[in-house]
Order: C-alpha cells, then structure tokens, then sequence
C-alpha cells in the first residue's frame, strides 16, 4: 500500500512538472484579440493565467481590479476544447454573481468597469463533451487561458488633465 | 496543440497543486485517498483558486498617469551599491523583486541611465536565484537600444519580471517566486507613499487603500509556502500590515452614473475611507518592512 502511494505520489509530482511548463504563457500567446495584436491602449494584467484543463474541470482565480479602469477579459483554448469555455465572475466577499458569459452565448470576451476597487472570484469552466460533435475522448488535456487587461477608463467631460 | 495525457487519478491530484496560490481544493484534501480517487472519472470536476497580485508596474503607471509625469526622483529606491549586502536565500530574492520594482519605476517615468544600473543588478541577483534563463544578456542591448523611448523600456522591463515570474513558477520554486513578488508589492508602496502626500481624495492615497484587497490575496499566496522559514517570517510582517489595513473605514460605493450606461459597469462595492492617522501607520509600517528587506534606515 505504501509503495503504491509513493509511486502515485511520484507519477503525480512529475506531471505536475510537466503541466506547469505546458501551459505557461499561452493565455498571452493566444487570447489577444486580433485587434489588440496593433497597437492597444489595452495593457497587459498580471493576474491573467493559463493552466491545463480537462473536460469537466472548473479552476478559479480571484483578483482584483480598481476603481477608475476598465478590464477586458479574454478566455481561449486549444481547439481541441472547441469554443465553448464558460466562465462566470463573483464577487469575492458577497459571491454575488456578476456576470455568466453563458448568457452571451459564451462569447470569449468581456470588457467591464466597477463602481469600487473590489475582488473578484473569476471562475474558469471546461462543459464535458464541449467539443463540436462530442468525439472528443474524456481523456484529452488541452490548456486553457483566462488574459486580462486594463486601461485607464477614458475621462467623460472637461478635465483638467 | 492537442496533448494527450495519461490522465488518471493522479493527475486529478497534481492538477490541484499546480502553480503558485492555489487554495485547498478538493482534489488537494483527497492525497491521502488517492485510492478512491483512482476509481472517479478522469473528467471529474476540480475546483481550485489561485490568487493573483498585480504587477508592481501597474501601481506605479497609475502615479504617473495621475500627475507624477515630471517626476526623476530616484532618492528612495534602494541602491544599486546595497545589492552586495544580500547573501542569504531570503534577502537576494526580497531584493530581486524590490530591484525589479525599482527598474520598472526608472522605465515607467523614463529615468534611462537609472535604468541599466538597476538591471545589471536585477541580473546579477537573477542569476543567484536560478532565473537566469528569464534575463538574457541580450535584454541590456535591448535596453540600451531605447533609453530614448520610455513606452519600449517599460515593454522590456515587464518582460524581465513576468519572464522571471514563469521561470520560477516553472521550476516549482514557489517559496523564492512568493518572496519576489512580496519585494515587488512592498517596494511598489513604498515608492507611492514617497511620491505622494496624504489627501484623502488623492487618487494616489486611494489606490493605496485598495492595496488592502491586494495584500490579502498576497498574503493567501505566502501562505502556500509558509512551511518555508523565509516565506513564514514575511508572512507574519505582512499580517501585521494587514492587521492595519482591516482598521480602515468603508461606505457604499457611488452609483454608477447615467453617462456610464454605455458600457458593462459591475455595480455595488464598498469605498474605503483612510483617515490621515491611518495613513500615516500604514506609510510606517511599509518603511519599516521595506528597509528591514533592503537593510538600509
């Protein structure tokens, strides 16, 4: 029992390895929308992330966002997950859900501002058999990123400034 | 792009430990029943948070924004001649992200010759900490190259710190990347708090309120890696911050306006309110932590 622990614990700790390096970056690679790929006033967050998902699994981030920017969220996948990632965003401290992006079609998207500087719960889903005509094996892996980016939220009338 | 994986329970497990900040998850608390892990679906759901803390970059683009344009002060930041004081694990990686934080303040309100002495230093410190990868020699060409173009140095300097960031995220050296971004945090507050007077309707003053939510997330992080020595004693620094930032006040957050209507705006929310004497605790207690990190008075 206690070698099949280890050897689990083991094979475990080498695919962590392995994931960590797998998805990197990938949200940067691959979740700038085409028009951001010129020049953007759009800047790049860092609590954007990327992680390996399989079919089925949710994984949250909580972040925080500022009075006074707005935020764009773009989430992507490899096409093996085809485009119907689902992610819903919560406030951290009410769980007050503030947005579903299933109620927009699971449109990747979505730029927003708030009222306060406040944490956010961004929560990240994978639907079981999400791809096109469901012949995806359960077993498959693929990474998935959640970018986000910020920019100063454009001054409305006369401003000093 | 599509992998395959041998995706059996195991891997349910170790995708919960995955990367830096990650909460108890439910996989997590299940290791010490993998054996009844091996018989659930491989596509079994797993929840997991992790934490995540805004770049040092992005407070410090913020003080610009809002009026410090002008500014090339450089007194505050922590000497480039300090970085042979640091010899232990714990001070070269605090300092790595204090330096880094300093690099990108000297790219960010375009201080170009500040900024190569600060990333020969962030290099040499890198290079001691195992990210040497992240900072290529050809980056200081890079630098050099555009000293005269403060948008493509602070590309650069971003570059070198999320760079460093993956580099050791990637080599699962989780307590030394907590310690860096702690340095960056701490150093991007003390550098706000250098550049900024107290008024409660500084834009300044309120974004360091909010530093409030960004240090519970940071503390969350830390506390992953708390079995290390080195990450629990900056952990208890940063409790004692915390414990003054929980002192300030709140009120409601204003209504959105009907101007705003035109886009997506999240509503509801509380503004924190610092008075003048809880700022001035908070300026304290970040000097104190930040120069116990740097060793300097």
């Amino acid at each position: 029992m206690r070698k099949i622990f280890l050897s689990l614990f083991i094979l475990s700790t080498s695919l962590m390895f392995s994931q960590a390096s797998v998805c990197g970056q990938f949200h940067r690679k691959y979740c700038t929308p085409d028009s951001k790929r010129e020049k953007s006033e759009w800047q790049y967050n860092a609590q954007s992330k990327s992680g390996l998902f399989n079919q089925g699994m949710t994984s949250k981030i909580r972040c925080v966002i500022y009075k006074g920017m707005d935020y764009r969220i773009n989430v992507c996948c490899e096409t093996t997950f085809g485009d119907k990632l689902n992610y819903k965003i919560f406030d951290a401290k009410t769980n007050e859900l503030l947005y579903d992006n299933a109620a927009a079609e699971n449109e990747p998207m979505f730029e927003f501002q708030s009222t306060a500087t406040r944490q956010l719960i961004i929560e990240v889903s994978v639907p079981t058999g999400s791809t096109e005509k469901d012949k995806h094996k359960p077993m498959d892996a693929a990474c998935v990123g959640l970018l986000i980016e910020h920019k100063v939220t454009d001054k409305q009338g006369f401003s000093q400034y | 792009m599509k992998r395959k994986y041998l995706l059996i329970a195991p891997l349910a497990v170790s995708l919960t430990l995955v990367s830096c900040g990650g909460d108890k998850t439910e996989g997590e608390e299940e290791l010490a029943n993998v054996d009844s892990a091996k018989t659930e679906a491989p596509t079994a759901q797993v929840t997991e948070t992790f934490f995540q803390v805004p770049s040092p970059g992005e407070m410090l683009t913020f003080i610009k924004m809002v009026g410090g344009k002008n500014n090339k002060n450089v007194s505050f930041l922590n000497s480039p001649d300090n970085q042979k004081n640091y010899s232990d694990t714990k001070a070269k990686a605090l300092n790595f992200g204090i330096y880094s934080c300093d690099l990108s303040y000297c790219s960010i309100f375009e201080i170009g010759s500040e900024a190569l002495k600060y990333f020969k230093v962030v290099k040499q410190l890198g290079d001691q900490i195992g990210v040497s990868s992240a900072i290529k020699p050809e980056v200081l060409k890079r630098l050099e190259g555009n000293l005269g173009n403060p948008d493509s140095l602070s590309v650069i300097t971003d570059d070198v710190y999320f760079s460093s960031f993956e580099t050791l995220e990637n080599s699962q050296q989780g307590p030394t990347l907590s310690l860096v971004v702690a340095g960056g945090w701490i150093e991007s507050l003390f550098i706000a708090t250098n550049l900024s007077k107290y008024d409660a309707k500084s834009p300044v003053v309120e974004r360091l309120a909010d530093q409030k939510y960004t240090l519970d997330n940071l503390i969350e992080f830390l506390k992953k890696y708390e079995s290390d020595a080195n990450v629990a004693s900056v952990l208890t620094q940063f409790n004692e911050l915390q414990a003054e930032f929980n002192k300030i006040g709140e009120k409601d957050a204003a209504a959105a306006s009907a101007s705003d209507q035109s886009k997506k705006i999240l509503g509801g929310g509380k503004e924190l309110v610092l008075s003048a004497e809880q700022y001035k605790v908070i300026v304290d207690k970040i000097k104190s932590i930040r120069n116990s990190y740097t060793l300097t008075k």
